[in-house]
Formats: C-alpha cells, sequence, structure tokens
C-alpha cells in the first residue's frame, strides 16, 4: 500500500469532506432544534435571569469539575467527575496548546498562539487517553449506565479514542511511520467528525442551551444554580 | 390508542426548550445519585434521565435524523402501550419531580420539568395510578381530592372558628387577600387554619377566605393534566376575581406554590395585578415591617432543624426567611441538617407519591435516609412549610417508631406571638 498516498488523500479530500459534513451536519442539528419554537415566559421573575445564567457558568466552568463534591454527589460517582473532568481538560489543553494542532488552527483561522512545553501536552495526552479508560470501564460496570449505554454510546466512545490514541502514538513517534500513523490520525479524526452530528458528542453545543436554562431558571427563582 | 395520545403529547409539548435539553444530555448518568428514590433503592431505572425515556423515544423518533436511523436499523422501538404502563410507575410512584437532578446535571438539564412533561403523556393516555386519578377525579367533581364537600368545608371552618376561638372571615367583599387552604390541612392539621388566621388577624390583615376558592391543592398538576392544572387554579383565579382581592396567599402547600407562582401565568389567564405570595414569605414580611412581633427563643429548648420543601424551597426560593424566623425562635438551638437548601433531600412524599398505596414502600425507603439526616445532627423536632411534606413526616416518623416532633412553621409562629 502506498501510505504517501493515503496521507495525501485523508488530509486534502478526506479531512475537508468530513470537515464539511460536521459544519452541515451540526448546522443542521442547530436549526431543527431552533425551529421547534421558544414560548415566552410570562412569570414574573423573583430574582434576575442574568445573573443566574452567569453564576451557573461561573460554578460549573470554574469550580465544580474539580471539587465535586461540593454538590455531594462525589460519594457514589467520584470516578465520573474525576475522570470525566480530566479527560474535558486534557482534551482542551491538547487541542488548543498542542504546537500541531496550533497549526491545524493557523490554517483554518489564521490565528495562532504559543504552544506548552511537549512534555505537559504529552502528559495531558496520556491523562485524557486513561480517563477514557476509565470512563469505559466506569461504563461496562455501574447498573445506571449499563441500562443507559446503547450501540451509538459505545460508537462515542471509540471515535473519540481512536483519534487520541493515534495522536498520541504520533506525537511520541511509536512504533509506525510517519506516514502511517498521521494518515490513521487524520482518517480517525474525519470519522469522528462525520459521526458527530449523528451522536451525542454534540453535547458541546446544546450544553450551552441547557446551561443557560438551568441558570436562568434559578435565576429566575432567586436561588443557587 | 393510550400510545398515540402520549406520543401526540409529547409532540406537543415538543418546543426548542425540551428538544435542547434532550439533546445535551451525555449518558453520564450523575442524575442518579440525586435521585432519592434510587439512592434508597438501588433500581436503575428509577435515574432520572431515565425517567425521560418515552419523551426521548417520542422526540427523536419524529424530529431527528438518528431516531430514524435507529428506528430504520432497528436498534429502538417505538412506544408501546406496555411500555406506558411500565414508565407510568416510575415516574409516578418513584419520583417527586423534586428536581435536585437538575442541581447535580453536569449540563444543568432541568430533570424535574421535563419528567412532568413525561406526566402530562402518561396522563393524556389515561395512564395514570388509580389512586392518584381518583383524587383527581374527586377534585374535578366535588372540589376537593379528599373529597370534601361544600357542607363539609363550611362545618370545618366553623368547628375551627369554635375550637380555636379565631375569627376566619368567610367571602368577605372588599378583602385586601385571599387565602386558599389545602384539604389536608382542613381535614388533617385543622390547627394550622387556626394559627394561620391568628396570624393573620394579629397582623390586622384585611384577609378571608373563599367557599368558591377553597382548594389550594392540585392533583391535576401531580397529573401533569393541563386542563385539570387550569381548572383547577382558575376556580380559585375566579374566586379571587369576584371578590376583588389584591393578593391570594397560598398556605403550607408546595406544588399549589408551584402551580399557581411559577406556572400560571405561562398557560392561562391570571388576573391582573393579583400578587401570589406563599404565606411563609408572608409571615416573614409581617414579621420584617412590624405588624406582628415575635418572642425571641420561644422554641430554644431543643435541638430543632428545618426542612427545605423541594418547591417551596429549592423551586420557589423561600430559603432565607424561614431560616431568619428560625433564628430568632431558636437562636442556639437551630441547627442545619446535611444536605440543606437547594441541595436538600426532598421527603418522599411529594409530587403526588403520598396518594399512591402502592408507593409507600417507595417512600418510606427515602424517608429512612432523611431520618438518617436528622439523627445525624440529633434533632429533636423539624419545622417545615409544606403540608405534604408534614403529612408524610408525621406517618413516616410513626411508621419508624419515632418520637421526633414535627411542626409547621406557621404554628410556630403563632405560638410565639407576643
Amino acid at each position: 500500500m502506498d501510505w504517501t498516498e493515503i496521507l495525501r488523500f485523508s488530509r486534502g479530500p478526506l479531512l475537508h469532506v468530513a470537515l464539511m459534513i460536521f459544519i452541515v451536519g451540526m448546522s443542521y442539528r442547530l436549526v431543527r432544534v431552533l425551529l421547534l419554537g421558544w414560548e415566552r415566559d410570562r412569570v414574573p421573575n423573583k430574582g434576575s435571569k442574568i445573573w443566574g445564567v452567569i453564576l451557573n457558568y461561573l460554578r460549573s466552568l470554574v469550580v465544580l469539575p474539580f471539587i465535586p463534591w461540593v454538590r455531594r454527589t462525589f460519594r457514589n460517582n467520584a470516578l465520573t467527575f474525576i475522570a470525566g473532568g480530566l479527560f474535558h481538560l486534557s482534551l482542551f489543553v491538547v487541542l488548543a496548546f498542542g504546537t500541531a494542532h496550533i497549526l491545524v488552527w493557523k490554517s483554518l483561522c489564521g490565528i495562532s498562539w504559543k504552544s506548552l512545553p511537549t512534555p505537559i501536552v504529552a502528559f495531558f495526552s496520556a491523562t485524557g487517553i486513561i480517563s477514557l479508560i476509565v470512563l469505559l470501564i466506569n461504563r461496562l460496570t455501574h447498573p445506571v449506565l449499563k441500562l443507559l449505554t446503547r450501540l451509538p454510546v459505545w460508537i462515542n466512545w471509540v471515535m473519540v479514542f481512536l483519534p487520541m490514541v493515534t495522536g498520541f502514538i504520533m506525537a511520541r513517534h511509536l512504533w509506525f511511520r510517519y506516514e502511517v500513523i498521521f494518515s490513521l490520525h487524520l482518517i480517525s479524526v474525519s470519522l469522528l467528525l462525520i459521526w458527530i452530528p449523528l451522536g451525542r458528542i454534540s453535547h458541546f453545543l446544546f450544553y450551552f442551551f441547557s446551561k443557560t436554562i438551568h441558570g436562568s431558571q434559578a435565576g429566575k427563582r432567586a436561588i443557587v444554580p | 390508542m393510550k400510545t398515540q395520545s402520549a406520543i401526540n403529547t409529547y409532540l406537543k409539548e415538543t418546543g426548542g426548550w425540551v428538544a435542547s435539553q434532550l439533546e445535551a444530555c451525555t449518558r453520564c448518568g450523575i442524575c442518579a445519585e440525586a435521585c432519592h428514590f434510587y439512592q434508597a433503592l438501588g433500581n436503575p431505572e428509577y435515574a432520572p434521565i431515565w425517567k425521560l425515556e418515552p419523551l426521548r423515544r417520542a422526540y427523536e423518533q419524529r424530529f431527528t435524523v438518528a431516531g430514524r436511523l435507529k428506528l430504520a436499523l432497528g436498534l429502538e422501538k417505538r412506544l408501546t402501550d406496555a411500555d406506558l404502563e411500565h414508565w407510568s410507575k416510575i415516574i409516578y410512584e418513584a419520583c417527586t419531580v423534586c428536581n435536585k437532578c437538575a442541581h447535580v446535571c453536569p449540563m444543568g438539564i432541568e430533570l424535574g420539568p421535563l419528567i412532568h412533561e413525561v406526566r402530562a403523556g402518561m396522563a393524556a393516555a389515561g395512564v395514570v395510578p388509580g389512586d392518584l386519578a381518583e383524587a383527581t377525579e374527586k377534585q374535578r367533581t366535588i372540589g376537593s381530592p379528599l373529597g370534601v364537600t361544600d357542607e363539609i368545608w363550611r362545618e370545618r371552618i366553623d368547628w375551627i372558628t369554635d375550637e380555636w376561638e379565631v375569627d376566619i372571615p368567610v367571602d368577605k367583599a372588599g378583602a385586601e387577600s385571599l387565602m386558599v387552604f389545602t384539604s389536608i390541612e382542613l381535614m388533617k392539621f385543622p390547627d394550622n387554619l387556626a394559627v394561620i388566621a391568628k396570624i393573620l388577624n394579629q397582623a390586622g390583615e384585611n384577609w378571608t377566605v373563599s367557599s368558591k376558592g377553597r382548594e389550594v391543592v392540585n392533583f391535576g398538576y401531580f397529573e401533569a393534566d393541563e386542563e385539570l392544572t387550569k381548572l383547577f387554579m382558575y376556580r380559585v383565579f375566579k374566586a379571587a376575581e369576584e371578590l376583588g382581592v389584591k393578593k391570594i396567599i397560598i398556605s403550607e402547600c408546595g406544588h399549589a406554590y408551584d402551580a399557581f407562582r411559577w406556572t400560571a401565568p405561562n398557560i392561562m389567564k391570571v388576573p391582573a395585578g393579583v400578587k401570589i405570595v406563599h404565606i411563609t414569605e408572608y409571615i416573614h414580611e409581617l414579621w420584617k415591617t412590624g405588624r406582628i412581633k415575635l418572642k425571641e427563643g420561644a422554641f430554644d429548648a431543643e435541638i430543632i432543624t428545618f426542612h427545605d420543601s423541594c418547591k417551596i424551597q429549592r423551586r420557589g426560593g423561600i430559603i432565607k426567611q424561614p431560616r431568619e424566623i428560625l433564628k430568632v425562635l431558636a437562636p442556639s438551638s437551630f441547627k442545619e441538617m446535611t444536605p440543606n437548601k437547594e441541595q436538600s433531600m426532598c421527603c418522599g412524599g411529594g409530587g403526588g407519591v403520598i396518594s399512591i398505596k402502592e408507593a409507600d414502600a417507595n417512600r418510606y425507603a427515602v424517608f429512612e435516609m432523611k431520618l438518617e439526616q436528622l439523627q445525624d445532627i440529633q434533632a429533636k423536632a423539624v419545622c417545615m412549610v409544606c403540608s405534604n411534606c408534614r403529612l408524610q413526616f408525621v406517618d413516616s416518623l410513626a411508621h419508624f417508631n419515632s418520637t421526633l416532633k414535627v411542626h409547621g412553621l406557621a404554628e410556630m409562629v403563632a405560638r410565639a406571638l407576643v
């Protein structure tokens, strides 16, 4: 097999098509939900809706991911919280501050920034992979998660795991030739991009809806979200 | 067909508000840890997100590509009557719609209101537990879920007036406030009517009760039948309009406060310029403005705690007012349970659960956890502002042979009036 050709294809047409499918698919999902209509809230407020929203984002982005016991659900769910929190943090660090990814952002939006030292990015990359494995074991054993997890959720896991593992192997220069592992990384990223509009990884978009709704409901009722 | 009525209701109720929240779920299962029914009984089907399954399936199969694909590939089935029967037991008998789950969900999904929507489909399909349906029917035909007729109501008011020697104005034209009680208070905690009357009279409030709008409880709201919910509130609103009052005071009842204060304006026409207040916030206001005075330390003899009701505290925001009053009545012996305020655990009797005989084992199991929280702080007495919670406490404490005392806040305030 000619891996140079495969690499050319996967970093060119495949990735571009995948990106298009991702953008169009997510736009469709977004528009579909928006078009279902939003009723006006006629209930008089007790507190401030906007303040509730701000507080809700601050609490969940700054405080809660790292100190989950604030909400007393830590006792029985430490794994989901810690592994879930670390997974998202790792993903953010690697995607936003890995040297190779910064180049991708530059080619996409024309701006770039300073990357983090390689050992730090490598550490987070490994942390992300380990967290994902821990989350998988948790999902396989927790009675509620076993009930909730159907085929699409398993596919989610595989689709996220593959780019992370191939990316890690590539960045550490392990086992494979550069063209091979880079191709595999790009193919898995493309598959992920195509899959996202169909599954629940799209929560990164709807997060802003549910968070805003919860915050405004709390604010309106003058309670802490 | 039952299922079609349920599905039609789900599709009708599914606006962006519902859809965006269903889409946000990551299937992380954290909500289960917030649910007192799951914690007490360990049944994974009690996970709040699983309670949304009928609504999620109806929504996805109609409105999303993924949902249609799943149907086509045989990964998921359409809802059936058997599904409705199955979920009806889960959402009416193992959920008090307390909405604590919304506070632990990393995405902030308002699971309580969404479970209310699931109930709405069940109500439309007529798949509601028999006891709950029967009580609702009594409220529709007789005017009270406990079967209190007009005659019984009048006799009862007269009896309370004599027994406690308080003045309870009935249908008084020109009154400023319409006070609406629950049948639970009228029949099981009649002292609550007497003490609230005493407080309002002492404050010089120009108030009345109404023989037409005499029931504040809303079993239509428990069932989530929107038409009945509106009908039961309409009776009170109509009475308020006829009497020309400026405000409606909701007595110690959680669901009623939620329905009147936070739901009515969005589902029906409400009388203009009529304020909805809960008796607890009103007593607090009377005390703050000096219209009533309280004896400090009147209840300082033994450790007393406060039970937060889901609909009045977590969903209603009346959190600091009862505590400010309790700190006056029991400055050194008032102690908080853990968890408390927005994070508090529901008593297990709300959302209509206490009216369903088949759910008794569930609510006792949940209450055992509440009892542990009370014992952890060595509480000798507990105060609350919801008669439904109070009923659950009184019944369950007797069930567990506990000697803990149960107080309504109004009752404590009335006893401490100076």
